[in-house]
């Protein structure tokens, strides 16, 4: 099972210019199912991204209980299940190949090193880089990075993947296709997903819930239920009225 | 190898017009560095400066590299060690030979400590820079991955150190040879800079343009062979660096 459980979770940041702290997270609270694809919306600051951060066992400073797996998510260093982690920039190691790279995160994973070449080959023909193996980051386009780091979240086969706005720094021609292709891999992988996300209309397209957050300090402010069968499509209208529901209610209908 | 060609062209020429003894001609400098290589001169000369420059290399790289460090990683170590270190590179080379010796004694433990005095500061700037450049969303993603903390070490934060290690070494190099002829001229009984002062000594500008140029020759040569493909080898992944 890999189910996710956040009680209470608050989130406060210290620095030099601000002693008392500041509050990026008030008493969030929220379960999300196995299998499930969550997408947390909301403008930018609100603290979607602290919260893929105290998931991931990055941040370890909270309060509240997460619990990932039934297991809490302690100050221990080593975090109780597997994760895909796809960032905001692709976050390649820009001195090994795309091979290489994907290598990196097995081993970190402790994946046998015998299923390392099988696992590697097909996910890179996934997501389209068959011929890009031994090529290193700087030599591909933008998309083809964040696709390099799409395989790799899931080629460590993780029980939960996380998403940090990872379409975000692409064109919206590339975004799009990315979007399908990553709905296509959730369609037979079913991993549990939670995608932060400040896009209505890709919030609309990818997710079974929508958790909208208040701006800082964030917390959830309402759910929307995605009901729209799989595979989705762009052109479909129902997503449109969905698409614009949410807005409508993001912008506290100002649009 | 056109520009070589040229070069020894109006060498030869200088030397016509300025007369040998001030402007000996390629082909004296050359019998003479002949002359000196064969009786075992120069070889013997030049293990006595190597070895100088070898031993405080080593010790400049390694206190340089651990203040680099802790001036990257430690605020604390920042505000404590950027003033000193500037002022470390501020001060005349000629100020740490002279109180080397004072210290030690016209000897190679002085020399030595002079050599590395003079070049750790340059080297701990680089360092420093290459810490502080550590891009922490990498060992995050790492992290992420469940790598743990000595692979994290190993193949994420050395390999973007590396550079700056690699810009350091080369840096410091320059910087010690110099000094090591300089300390050598100072107070030293034998070494490249000592033959160099010997034959400026006798007004022997022959001597003086075989030791420089065959002191060149070496340092261009670990320069080429040595370094340079090290670099070549260990960045062909950067894009600016294909050669």
């Amino acid at each position: 099972m890999a189910d996710i459980a956040l009680q209470a979770l608050s989130k406060v940041y210290r620095s030099k210019v601000q002693p008392e702290g500041l509050l990026a997270l008030n008493r969030v609270s929220l379960a999300v199912a196995d299998h499930q694809f969550v997408c947390l919306l909301g403008p930018s600051g609100c603290g979607k991204s602290t919260v893929l951060n105290v998931l991931s066992g990055l941040d370890q400073e909270y309060d509240g209980e997460v619990r990932v797996a039934g297991a809490v998510v302690s100050h221990d260093s080593t975090h109780p299940i597997r994760l895909g982690y796809v960032f905001q920039e692709p976050r390649l190691l820009p001195w090994l190949t795309v091979r290489g790279n994907i290598e990196f995160a097995l081993e970190s994973v402790g994946i046998p090193k015998g299923q390392w070449r099988e696992r590697i080959n097909g996910w890179l023909d996934r997501v389209g880089l068959h011929d890009f193996a031994e090529v290193h980051p700087h030599e591909l386009s933008g998309g083809m990075q964040q696709r390099t780091s799409i395989a790799r979240a899931f080629a460590v086969d993780p029980e939960i993947l996380l998403m940090d706005e990872p379409f975000s720094g692409l064109d919206e021609l590339t975004a799009r296709s990315m979007r399908e292709l990553l709905l296509g891999i959730w369609l037979e992988t079913r991993k549990t997903v939670v995608f932060v996300t400040h896009n209505c209309f890709e919030a609309c397209f990818l997710a079974d819930r929508i958790i909208v957050f208040t701006p800082r300090p964030g917390s959830i402010k309402q759910e929307f239920t995605v009901e729209l069968d799989r595979p989705r499509n762009y052109e479909d209208p129902r997503l449109f009225d969905m698409s614009v529901k949410v807005t409508h209610f993001v912008t506290g209908g100002r649009e | 190898m056109v520009s070589l060609v040229v070069l020894l062209a109006v060498w030869q020429l200088a030397s016509v017009a300025f007369t040998a003894r001030y402007v000996p001609g390629p082909w004296l400098t050359f019998s003479a560095m002949w002359e000196h290589l064969s009786s075992g001169e120069i070889p013997r000369h030049f293990a006595f400066t190597m070895t100088r420059m070898l031993g405080s290399f080593a010790i400049a790289m390694a206190v340089g590299t651990v203040l680099g460090t802790l001036m990257g990683l430690y605020r604390r170590g920042e505000q404590m060690l950027d003033m000193w270190v500037m002022v470390g590179l501020t001060i005349p080379s000629l100020c740490y030979i002279i109180v080397s010796f004072m210290w030690l004694g016209l000897n190679d433990r002085g020399a030595v400590l002079a050599i590395a005095w003079t070049t750790f500061p340059s080297i701990a700037i680089n360092i420093w820079q290459g810490v502080k450049a550590i891009d922490q969303r990498l060992i995050d993603m790492a992290r992420v991955f469940r790598s743990s903390g000595m692979r994290r070490i190993v193949k994420v934060v050395i390999p973007q150190v590396l550079p700056y290690l690699m810009a350091a070494a080369r840096f410091g190099l320059g910087v010690v040879w110099k000094v090591t002829v300089f300390v050598e001229v100072l107070g030293g009984s034998d070494g490249v800079g000592y033959m160099l002062n010997y034959s400026f000594q006798m007004f022997n500008m022959a001597d003086v343009f075989a030791w420089t140029i065959f002191f060149t020759i070496i340092m261009l040569g670990i320069e080429l062979l040595i370094l340079k493909p090290i670099e070549t080898r260990l960045f062909s992944w950067r894009p600016d660096i294909r050669a």
